[in-house]
């Protein structure tokens, strides 16, 4: 460089070298991230929970970032049985099968039994109750059939950009999904 | 134990004309919301812009400030933000089956291109925990140089050992320790709570010391900023060397004129750069060297590697109570030597990363140590455009209007 000598030169051929190289670093850096990113239907941003590897241990409720966990008990009422006898909603070792509230699975009594014609009876999940702790998706999956799943509700997750559940979750069942598998549903698989 | 559907009992028939109730859930328009966090970043910043470059006035940087608080902060819960993004864009450069959304991706890229032409002006308020430190400040104590020289490398260590997690898919450092958000959302990890409270409590007495000392998006704008095309000024004038704007930079970017008021004969400050320049290659290796060694320590955050240990452990004395992920591991039907291989692969990415992590870290203290060596004589109060947030709070303590 013919320039060394002059300390004013020198100074400025470094800053133009400076702009270059910032300039050049963010054209390459932004051109390689836009070519992965995916179009906003098919992206997965979504966090929900895989319901066929979840094992019920309790974390979705107090792992949540919300001071209620987003995750809430969803029931799937075209697979249950109706049972009078729901593994879901009686404790096991309940000692009489009224709805007194110590025989009840659910700590918040979220959940609702309606008599539907002998001998079946309805049970529905209120949202507004639930607080995830999936005692109850815990039991009908061991006695019933399985129709009681919890959920990540998309109305109530902030979609953090990392699920606080999702690092604590000991079976890795959750994880990121698209806009059409937002829900995954147990009777529409 | 099966978490399947399973038919214990037969779907009954209803005889009296029951109805299946239908599932409520909604899905909100992730896509409009993405709409509006954008536009509203490109607003703010074409705000501070106008208001750094053209009017040279702080009020519209303050309204800014609140405006940003209240929206990016308060109302969306701090997510997403340009800082968090770091992480996706960069495990998203190593595993492209990873999702990166369009919004996230401006969110990182935006700041960085307006800092490029106009210096660090989504830190000036646009960014809520700047603002929301910058909203609190009362006073600005000067930190020492050589304390806060030695304070200015932790935002690059914190930036490395980000990438180190995001890239091995292992955690989102960013998102776990991200002081304001648990303020924010009202609610969350008590002990980050309470050293966003701390931090908060710290920048009523000197200027955004998350900015300075923790930021790792900071820290990349600090290196862009020093290339930056447009340059804001103190005075547009001449300077008159009053030192009237020196204490009203929140930052500590503005430098005063400068002699050669040190003891050192030139020969000998030319002998210490030339020894700090033979010490940086060596302290590049031995930082990268050192991370390597760490690293198998630093993989066992990574769930994979956890659940390895946690299955040989109860496979060399199986307990009573079985860990809920090692029940989880059984009932997936996996087995331990497909466990170990992927085990095996997390822990060789992480000395993989670990490895250039160090040399990055290396090469930013060797840098800075050269940086802070290197005197070079000042007429004038002058901004250093790396430290400086275009905060315009200089521009009224200056009387060359
Ligand atoms: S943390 Fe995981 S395993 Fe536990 S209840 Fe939630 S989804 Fe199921
Ligand atoms: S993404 Fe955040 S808000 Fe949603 S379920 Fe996970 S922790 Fe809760
Ligand atoms: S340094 Fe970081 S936290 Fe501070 S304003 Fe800039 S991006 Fe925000
Ligand atoms: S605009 Fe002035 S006061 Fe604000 S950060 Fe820059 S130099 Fe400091």
């Amino acid at each position: 460089m013919s320039d060394n000598g002059n300390p004013i030169k020198r100074r400025e051929f470094f800053r133009r070298l400076g702009k270059v190289l910032a300039g050049g670093g963010i054209v390459a850096v932004g051109a390689r991230s836009a070519a992965n990113v995916k179009s906003e239907g098919k992206a997965d941003l979504y966090w929900q929970i895989d319901h066929e590897k979840c094992i019920q241990c309790g974390r979705c409720q107090t792992s949540c970032v919300m001071p209620v966990s987003a995750v809430r008990c969803m029931h799937a009422n075209k697979v249950c049985g109706y049972c009078d006898l729901c593994g879901g909603y009686y404790r096991t070792n309940a000692k009489e099968l009224n709805t007194a509230a110590e025989n009840m699975l659910c700590p918040t009594g979220a959940i609702a039994r309606k008599f539907v014609e002998e001998p079946y009876f309805e049970y529905t999940i209120d949202e507004a109750l639930c607080n995830g702790c999936g005692k109850c998706v815990k039991g009908c999956s061991s006695f019933g059939n399985g129709s009681l799943f919890l959920q990540i509700r998309q109305e109530l997750c902030l979609g953090c950009n990392e699920c606080s559940i999702a690092k604590v979750c000991p079976s890795g069942a959750i994880h990121r999904v698209s806009y059409e598998d937002a829900y995954k549903f147990k009777d529409q698989a | 134990m099966s978490r399947l559907l399973v038919n214990r009992f037969p779907r009954p028939d209803f005889e009296s004309g029951y109805l299946y109730p239908e599932y409520s859930y909604a899905v909100p328009n992730e896509m409009l919301w993405d709409i509006i966090d954008v536009t509203v970043l490109l607003i703010l910043l074409g705000i501070v812009t106008w208001a750094a470059f053209r009017k040279r006035m702080r009020m519209p940087i303050l309204a800014v400030s609140v405006v940003s608080v209240g929206y990016f902060g308060f109302f969306r819960g701090g997510c997403v933000c340009s800082i968090g993004s770091i992480q996706n864009v960069a495990l998203a450069f190593v595993d492209p089956s990873y999702s990166l959304s369009l919004a996230v991706f401006l969110f990182f890229i935006i700041p960085i291109v307006f800092a490029f032409l106009f210096g660090r002006v989504f830190c000036a308020g646009v960014c809520p925990f700047g603002a929301l430190q910058d909203l609190v400040n009362v006073k600005n104590f000067r930190i020492s140089r050589p304390v806060a020289g030695a304070l200015s490398v932790i935002p690059w260590i914190y930036l490395a050992f980000t990438l180190i997690y995001a890239m091995t898919r292992t955690r989102f450092l960013i998102c776990k320790f991200d002081p304001f958000i648990g303020i924010f959302r009202l609610g969350g990890d008590i002990g980050v709570i309470g050293f966003g409270i701390v931090l908060l409590l710290m920048s009523i007495f000197t200027g955004r010391p998350f900015c300075r000392f923790l930021c790792p998006y900071g820290a990349i704008l600090d290196l862009v900023s020093r290339a930056s095309i447009f340059k804001v000024r103190i005075t547009p004038k001449r300077c008159i060397c009053c030192d009237l704007c020196h204490d009203s930079c929140p930052v500590d970017a503005i430098k005063a004129p400068y002699g050669n008021k040190t003891g050192e004969t030139p020969a000998e400050g030319v002998r210490r750069v030339v020894a700090y320049m033979v010490a940086l290659p060596l302290l590049m290796v031995a930082c990268a060297l050192m991370m390597r060694w760490i690293a198998p320590d630093l993989a066992r955050a990574n769930s994979e590697v956890r659940l390895h240990e946690m299955v040989t452990a109860y496979e060399a004395g199986p307990q009573d109570t079985m860990e809920p992920e090692v029940e989880a591991f059984y009932s997936q039907g996996r087995n331990l030597a497909e466990l170990e291989t992927s085990r095996n692969l997390v822990v060789s990415k992480f000395r993989f990363y670990s490895t250039l992590a160090g040399i990055l870290i290396g090469l930013v203290i060797g840098l800075k140590l050269l940086e802070m060596s290197l005197k070079r004589g000042r007429k004038e109060y002058e901004i250093d455009y790396g430290r400086c947030v275009a905060c315009a709070k200089c521009f009224d303590y200056c009387p060359q209007k």
